[in-house]
């Protein structure tokens, strides 16, 4: 299965942004990038550039919307924002993480003992 | 559901494509400089904090790449830049479009119309319910050679009645009447049938009903159904007429339904297509001889019962034959009975020669895209830079595979859409050309199953002449093209072979389509060459149908002859007249059977028969049929004299060899004097009043006086042409001013008329051959055009060594006759092979003609060479200089 680790990749990446947006609201792609290399810790080498296509995918599925608006410092800037299914997709993806995380930890703790 | 929000989101995202671009750029470009702002804020000076925003970012074009198929339909958008690419291409060689869709146009326009007459007159169902049930019935002596197609009414009765196999069973004949009342009398094609005839083809009547058993009962109430132009013409498309009554020759018909405007029943199509079907047992003349067992005139028509075969069916039918025939045929053997599906009966015999126009419109086919394909390779050669260019951008061999393909596809499909359009004229064209007696042939249409046939045509052409050059233009060796110096792109020798090939191919097709389109004119020529045994020239013919409820006695038939020859002759316009029934090359031909009295006596089963005519003393003065022995016919022969006949030499050479037949007697004629003794007093010259194309058989004539028919077919001789026509009429109409006067001709275009069908076979084959030669040269020209200019350089060098133009000259010609003489041998070879298939259609020539074989491959070599000539002389103005500059 090639291809494998970038899907992994990009579920989080997705993940990333939805949980973004839903703690901090609307928000342009910059701030979007500038807050997952925060939180992230630049654990996730993020190419900022690769972010655009995500958010389009996230826009065409309909988890995210967009709408043209002005930013603090009076620029045209794009703002996004989550949808409704947006969020029910990250309530779903956030607890399949963690069921996934918590299931990963204990196989690991198995491997110490 | 999100996977279609994404489709839709997507195929939306193909649109609209300079705004979202600009959106897209406007985002990123802000996201850029608020990085590098907060870089400057960071402390960093604009440039470098600038350059560190763009090495966060990523490569812009590449984000800008992702973005881009992430929002379209990348298969699609290809596909379309593809389409775009391939239409731009064209645009910029137009020679090399024009020409490649011409050619294109051409193959498929001319199969496409020749494919569409096909299709209507040979595949297309019949327009009856199923109609692959549909049969019809005839008997058959194979031991007398005879295929009569008709039965007697009482022996149908009996296969109706007695069969297993058949779900419904109709008889039918046509004849014509006269109709009156509401307005002018005229003649109408009267269908007698019986009152299954409907049920059994599966036709509903538009309005009121068809006929019930009921009708097809002796004493019943006569009833009529009538054609929808019958309708419309005579009646105005009144509704109120159902109901009313009609007269056919003075018997009331009561029209019980109106036909479909569709139908039609391709039987007879002769004759007027305003056409009355009224039950058997009703028809005014012919209602009493339907009880005569003698009388075989019907046409049996049937439907097989569902999931019966025909052959089932037939094994059925012989069966009852094997029963009935002592009745019906006391002491004659080897009669059965045959079917045949209905279609094959309507078709007759005219699917051999369209089968062979759509050979010869194949082999067209087959040359266009040998000829698009090879400029299609010397395009790919010339463009050989482009594809390794293409390639070293990182292009896949795939990749440019399809663009190559694409482009092939494009130039398919507006090929396709001109030929169409080819066709659709070609169709207008043709159908004015047909013969009236190609059945089915008011069906002929370029409609859906046309258009498919055109567009498989095209993907069949697009696969042929896209894919070769698309196989070599992929070369893996890209590389070596790109090293290799500018302008002279190397062709390898497998790519020249191919060209090489499909031009001596091209030059093979040709020639077997010459061969065959030769064989056919000079059989055309031959045909039109050979003597009818009849004088042709200024003589004009005429018929004149007497209705028999007004002229019902032979008297009056005979009085009536006699006023109207009397006025003509004494018209001072009108030459000389006479008059005949039938006349030759009519439409219909009287074969009558008779016996010799005290001849030699006939093997069981054999029956001896003979064309019939009637005429009046001076028809063989008209016409110019030589007396050869004995007298003609005076005004002496009449009823109350003793009866007299007239043979043909044939009817002598087989029958009377080694004996005089003056004063021979013969037994034959018409009911009631079908025992009559006639004494044989002349011998005139052979007719040939079938066809041109038929050896004459043997003929008898007959007194009009001692054997009248109900009308006359005038042949009148006169040299004032543009007044005679009218001049006739109006001899006929001071007789009876009520009687219609049909068929006046020119006996000449009669006889032009008699062979439609072969010359439309002989110009289309004509143009078709004309076609392929002009192709396959256009092919010689674009082959030796390109190894010119490949061979600029060496002719260069050549002419700077000192040769001469015309040895130069000679070498290009030379490359073109190899060409042509190769191709010629593989198309005489191929000629030889399938001239046999066209032997049936030939008169007095032989496809493997001598000349044929001299002056056909001299005219093609010729063409060849001509084709060469142009580039040939381009050569020889090679400048040295120039050409060695290059290097």
């Amino acid at each position: 299965m090639a291809g494998n680790k970038d899907d992994i990749l990009r579920g989080t990446l997705d993940l990333l942004v939805l949980k973004t947006l839903d703690t901090l609201g609307p928000l342009h792609g910059y701030g979007i990038a500038r807050r997952i290399e925060q939180v992230s810790e630049d654990l996730l080498h993020l190419n900022q550039g690769t972010l655009y296509p995500a958010l389009l995918r996230l826009e065409q599925r309909g988890w995210i919307r967009s709408r043209w608006g002005t930013s603090d410092n009076h620029r045209r800037a794009r703002y996004y924002s989550l949808t409704r299914s947006g969020r029910r997709q990250l309530a779903q993806e956030a607890e399949s993480w963690q069921r996934m995380a918590g299931m990963i930890g204990r196989v690991l703790q198995g491997v110490e003992e | 559901m999100s996977w279609l929000r994404t489709f839709v989101s997507r195929v939306s995202g193909m649109f609209r494509k300079a705004s979202r671009e600009r959106d897209l750029d406007e985002e990123l470009r802000a996201h850029l400089e608020l990085l590098t702002e907060e870089n400057v804020r960071q402390g960093m000076p604009p440039a470098e904090a600038r350059y560190a925003a763009v090495r966060a970012f990523g490569g812009v074009e590449q984000a800008k790449a992702s973005y881009r198929e992430q929002r379209g339909l990348p298969l699609i958008e290809t596909l379309v830049h593809d389409l775009r690419c391939g239409l731009r291409q064209l645009g910029r060689s137009p020679v090399f479009a024009g020409v490649a869709l011409g050619t294109l146009a051409i193959g498929i326009g001319a199969n496409t119309a020749i494919f569409s007459v096909v299709y209507a007159v040979l595949l297309k169902p019949l327009p009856f319910r199923d109609p692959g049930q549909l049969v019809r019935v005839f008997e058959a002596n194979d031991r007398a050679g005879l295929s009569g197609d008709a039965c007697s009414y009482l022996e149908f009765q009996d296969w109706h009645r007695l069969n297993h196999a058949f779900s419904g069973m109709a008889a039918v004949q046509a004849h014509e009447l006269t109709l009156t009342g509401r307005g002018d009398a005229t003649v109408v094609r009267v269908g007698d049938v019986t009152a299954d005839f409907f049920s059994v083809l599966g036709v509903a009547p538009a309005a009121g009903r068809a006929f019930l058993p009921s009708d097809d009962q002796p004493g019943g109430a006569p009833v009529a159904v009538i054609s929808d132009d019958l309708w419309r013409d005579r009646f105005g498309a009144d509704p109120a007429l159902i109901g009313q009554s009609i007269d056919l020759d003075k018997r009331s018909f009561t029209v019980v339904g109106v036909l479909p405007r569709t139908f039609r029943f391709s039987f007879f199509e002769q004759g007027p297509s305003r056409q009355v079907w009224i039950p058997i047992v009703q028809d005014p003349f012919f209602g009493a001889s339907a009880q005569m067992p003698t009388v075989h005139f019907f046409t049996a028509i049937a439907r097989l019962k569902p999931g019966v075969s025909e052959s089932q069916g037939r094994a059925d039918l012989n069966a009852l034959g094997a029963q009935l025939w002592p009745r019906y045929r006391p002491g004659d053997h080897g009669w059965s009975i045959r079917t045949a599906s209905l279609r094959k009966a309507v078709t007759g015999d005219a699917s051999a020669p369209l089968l062979l126009l759509l050979a010869a419109v194949g082999l067209v086919f087959l040359i266009a895209c040998a000829n698009v394909a090879n400029l299609m390779l010397a395009r790919a050669t010339s463009r050989a830079r482009e594809f390794a260019v293409r390639a070293a951008l990182g292009a896949g061999r795939t990749r440019i595979l399809r663009q190559l393909l694409t482009e092939s596809a494009v130039l398919g499909l507006v090929g396709a859409a001109v030929g169409v359009a080819v066709a659709y004229w070609g169709v207008q064209a043709l159908s004015g050309l047909l013969p009236p007696s190609l059945p089915r042939a008011e069906s002929i249409r370029v409609d859906g199953t046309v258009l498919a046939f055109a567009l498989a045509l095209s993907i069949a052409a697009i696969s042929l002449f896209g894919l070769t050059p698309a196989l070599f233009a992929s070369d893996p060796r890209l590389h070596s093209t790109l090293q290799k110096s500018a302008g002279r792109g190397g062709e390898g020798r497998g790519r020249q072979r191919a060209r090489d090939l499909l031009v001596t191919a091209e030059v093979a097709l040709a020639m077997v389509l010459l061969v065959g389109a030769s064989s056919l004119i000079r059989s055309f020529a031959a045909l039109i060459a050979v003597s009818p045994g009849f004088e042709t020239r200024k003589i004009l013919k005429a018929e004149v149908p007497l209705p028999r409820f007004l002229y019902s006695t032979p008297q009056q038939w005979i009085a009536f002859s006699d006023d109207v020859l009397a006025r003509i002759q004494a018209s001072p316009g009108l030459e000389d007249t006479a008059q005949a029934l039938p006349l030759p090359l009519a439409d219909r031909r009287l074969n009558m059977a008779f016996s010799i009295v005290n001849g030699p006596p006939l093997p069981p089963g054999r029956i001896d028969t003979a064309d019939y005519v009637s005429i009046s003393p001076n028809y063989f003065h008209v016409l110019g049929i030589p007396l050869l022995r004995g007298r003609t016919f005076a005004p002496r022969d009449a009823m109350s004299t003793p009866r007299v006949a007239i043979i043909s030499r044939e009817f002598a050479r087989l029958h009377f060899p080694h004996s005089d037949p003056l004063g021979r007697q013969l037994i034959f004629g018409f009911p009631p004097e079908t025992n009559t003794k006639r004494e044989i007093v002349g011998v005139v010259g052979d007719v040939r009043d079938a066809a041109l194309s038929q050896t004459p058989g043997p003929m008898m004539y007959v007194p009009f006086d001692q054997a009248p028919f109900w009308g006359i077919g005038l042949v009148v001789k006169t040299s004032s042409s543009a007044t005679a026509a009218r001049e006739i009429a109006a001899k006929v109409h001071q007789v009876d001013r009520d009687l219609p006067v049909t068929d006046i001709q020119w006996m000449s275009e009669a006889v032009n008329a008699s062979v439609s069908q072969p010359r439309l076979r002989a110009s289309l084959l004509g143009v078709f051959g004309a076609v392929a030669l002009t192709l396959a040269a256009a092919g010689i020209f674009g082959v030796i055009s390109y190894s010119v200019s490949r061979r600029t350089h060496e002719f260069g060098i050549r002419m700077a060594m000192g040769a001469s133009e015309s040895e130069v000259m000679r070498l290009v010609l030379n490359e073109a006759l190899r060409l042509a003489l190769s191709g010629v041998a593989v198309g005489i070879v191929l000629a030889l092979g399938l001239t046999r298939l066209i032997a049936s259609l030939l008169f007095g020539v032989r496809a493997t003609d001598p000349s044929t074989i001299v002056m056909l491959p001299v005219l093609v070599t010729f063409a060849a060479l001509l084709a060469a000539y142009v580039p040939a002389r381009r050569a020889t103005k090679v400048d040295p200089l120039v050409a060695l500059r290059h290097e």
